[in-house]
């Protein structure tokens, strides 16, 4: 095996397949990076067995100044490989593997050997056949992990809890993600119906690897589905996860229908006000702050309430766009309403509370049906 | 050794009235009560070291038993040398515990005011108290005459303006005492008296204590603010004040508990897993009842786990989310821990689960109802 490619480019797709690849993993092998090098591509593959990830550099990319001499493949020690990659000097570099599993690093006057596996010992990543494969913008795709993910649950005691739930019936896409505290719910309109109904529960973590990878990149995703696996291609890019065992609870019948007291703000103005009472509730053991809602024939008032016994206590009042319903007193963890609030970016919101130990929703004032977040609150005495 | 640039100042508050009442030999005094044929001869709080292979410390001794020389923290097989004909009881925290709640029960007659430091022990702040008493040692009297009356044992209290000067005035006169040091007396009382009574000024701090030659009161008062803080850091920082008599620290009877947590020593050690599941279930369903006894509930669950060789492990696992109050929970969180850390090859004498972090159950985050049909009572 024997090639010379541009750096840069090189590096762009090894950082890629290293977000699959961990130092703490049961397989050996696995924390190596596996070169296959043909006479017109090189495919980079890194696993963790709960997400691989294979992405290819192809000669006819320019960008890539990629020629190979000598067709072959190789398992190279990710961590070492690539910091000597991103530390040598010139804009190309060689690569060359002779006896052994011992590839030499050259660029200018620098030259590494380093020990490598034999990438026969590598293990196979799943074929995913499937013909049912649906499309989705990368933007939306990326806005729906990063609005839903933020409910999974960090518990590793129900593990179902730690993923997302997507389900696919027709031409509505829908994610779901809670940890019983709060939760969350996307819906998204396909263009073209799947032709199956999928119901699949993708671990957070691979999800949240998966969103940065689609990064800023307008490019589309598409999304094969298999019994235990799903595969994401992104251009070059497949990323593979597995999926998370078992029935997910109906998440359905937990959304409040109707509410009692209603409250339209825009949403960065509640995210500050939020910030600047938890500053106080932070300091307290129990991480709480109270909300009261009262709509008066001449005043209708908003305010939050922070304490902390040992430094102090914050009250401000809210500037609403819109308030209406019975009076209420509410208190909750304000790092679920913080998470929330920050999934509406510059949005305005409507939030809709049936009573102070009920769950209360946050929904776009725009958009009430396709996107709900909804946090439980905190029973004080 | 220049002068600190920060000059704090040393303010003395004499306004309040706090007494420090100590139990008499509390342990050997209950026991001395329950079995009136221990009270002639040297009785010794902790378990027959003849029947645990001389393992075990001395919790307690009574009066005729610390004159042989036997005090607590001693191996029992050392103070079984020093008092051959000593009786060995072992002790019974279950009785030590309620009489200890009877004797709370009268001092909340007079405060609320009450810091407990041991069952045994408790600073009570009496300045503005329930019964109007104005005179502090009236009211010290009238408490030992009560405890007397109520529970048949002795006590010895302290008094003065602050926790530190009223701990030391308890230690006076034992057993039975009344000590009092007023405003004026306190540098008085405090020069003669040895280094190592100090506050904070234990095993490790005294050869530096001598080294500087400080070994009573009077030396320390000789030092300045400066020096001693940069020989000793904080604990300088509060000699230079006690010393002074200044100690402003308040008697914190809303302290929380910062941890709740259910141990058990066994005599044999386990050596199966059995065993030791079956007795974590144990602990953790006691922890359970204790948590819900205090409403509390943690984030922190820790677990002790000492081997035969008397090598003692802990091990901590902090969750975001409290630890729900259920005992089958807090099993599978202590045995995860156990499976990481224990080795029953070594046998296992004690076990222990603590919960830290402690909150009030008052404060719960509702939990949406996932796994069973939504009903009213749900939320």
């Amino acid at each position: 095996m024997k090639f010379t490619v541009n750096r840069q480019s090189f590096i762009k797709k090894l950082n890629d397949v290293s977000r699959a690849i961990s130092t703490k993993t049961t397989i050996p092998i696995l924390t190596g990076l596996k070169l296959v090098v043909t006479d017109n591509e090189i495919t980079f593959t890194g696993s963790d067995t709960d997400i691989s990830i294979e992405t290819t550099l192809r000669a006819n990319d320019d960008n890539a100044e990629l020629t190979v001499e000598e067709p072959g493949n190789i398992v190279l020690p990710a961590r070492f490989f690539s910091e000597i990659v991103k530390r040598l000097p010139e804009a190309t570099m060689t690569i060359a593997v002779k006896e052994g599993f011992q590839a030499n690093i050259t660029s200018g006057a620098a030259a590494f050997t380093i020990n490598g596996l034999d990438a026969n010992n590598y293990p196979h990543l799943p074929e995913i056949e499937s013909n049912d494969e649906v499309t989705l913008a990368g933007d939306v795709f990326r806005d729906i992990i990063n609005t839903t993910v933020i409910a999974v649950s960090n518990q590793e005691s129900r593990p179902i809890l730690t993923g997302v739930h997507f389900t696919l019936a027709g031409d509505e896409f829908t994610a779901v993600a809670t940890d019983s505290h709060r939760l969350s719910q996307r819906k998204v309109t396909l263009p073209n119906p799947a032709s199956e109904t999928h119901d699949v529960i993708i671990p957070g973590k691979s999800l949240v690897e998966l969103s940065r990878m689609i990064g800023e990149e307008q490019q589309d995703v598409k999304m094969r589905l298999a019994e235990n696996q799903v595969l994401f291609m992104l251009g070059d890019t497949a990323f593979y996860s597995r999926l998370l065992e078992g029935n997910y609870p109906d998440t359905s019948r937990l959304i409040p229908s109707e509410s009692e007291t209603t409250m339209e703000i825009s949403a960065p103005a509640l995210l500050a006000a939020i910030e600047r009472a938890s500053l106080l509730s932070h300091e307290s053991r129990n991480n709480v702050v109270k909300l009261t809602l009262s709509d008066t024939a001449t005043d209708a008032t908003a305010t939050i309430f922070g304490n902390s016994p040992d430094v102090g206590a914050v009250e401000e009042n809210l500037s609403t766009l819109a308030l209406d319903g019975n009076d209420l007193e509410i208190s909750f963890n304000p790092d679920y309403l913080k998470d929330a609030l920050r999934s509406f970016g510059q949005s305005q919101i409507k939030l809709s509370f049936t009573s102070a130990l009920r769950p209360f929703t946050l929904v776009p004032s725009e958009d009430g049906e396709n996107f709900i977040q909804l946090i439980t609150p905190v029973r004080t005495f | 050794m220049g002068e600190s640039l920060l000059q704090v100042p040393l303010t003395i508050d004499t306004s309040r009235k706090i007494i420090h009442v100590d139990m008499d030999a509390f342990y050997a005094s209950i026991e001395e009560r329950d079995h009136p044929e221990f009270r002639t001869h040297p009785l010794i709080i902790a378990k027959d070291p003849r029947t645990t292979g001389g393992h075990g410390v001395v919790t307690t001794a009574n009066y005729a038993a610390r004159k042989l020389g036997v005090h607590s923290a001693m191996s029992a097989a050392e103070a079984q040398k020093l008092a051959p004909k000593a009786t060995f009881k072992t002790p019974d925290f279950t009785t030590y515990r309620a009489v200890s709640a009877q004797i709370h029960k009268i001092f909340h007659e007079y405060t609320d005011h009450i810091e407990p430091i041991a069952f045994d022990e408790a600073y009570l702040d009496v300045t503005n108290n329930k019964q109007h008493i104005d005179s502090a040692v009236a009211l010290a009297h009238k408490l030992q005459a009560e405890i007397w009356e109520t529970v048949h044992l002795t006590c010895s209290t302290g008094i003065s303006y602050n926790k530190f000067l009223a701990k030391l005035a308890s230690d006076y006169a034992k057993p039975v005492g009344v000590t009092v040091i007023l405003p004026g007396d306190a540098e008085r009382f405090l020069a003669p008296l040895s280094i190592e009574k100090f506050r904070g000024v234990g095993k490790k701090t005294v050869p530096k204590m001598q080294a500087l030659g400080i070994t009573d009161g009077a030396a320390l008062l000789k030092h300045s603010e400066a020096d001693l803080m940069q020989h000793f850091g904080k604990l300088g920082y509060g000699l230079y004040r006690h010393v002074r008599g200044s100690d402003d620290r308040p008697v914190e009877w809303q302290r929380e508990r910062k941890s709740i947590g259910r141990e058990e020593t066994y005599d044999t050690p386990l050596t199966s897993e059995a065993d030791a599941e079956t007795q974590l279930q144990l602990l953790a369903t006691e922890l359970v009842d204790h948590l819900m006894k205090q409403q509390r509930h943690g984030q922190t669950i820790v677990l002790k786990v000492r081997d035969a060789e008397f090598n003692t492990l802990t091990k901590r696992v902090t969750q975001t989310e409290y630890y729900e109050n259920d005992a089958a929970i807090l099993y599978e969180a202590a045995k995860d821990i156990f499976d990481e850390t224990a080795d029953l090859n070594a046998g296992i004498r004690l076990l222990g689960i603590t919960m830290t972090n402690l909150a009030p159950l008052g404060f719960e985050n509702l939990s949406l109802p996932l796994w069973t049909p939504v009903s009213d009572r749900a939320f």
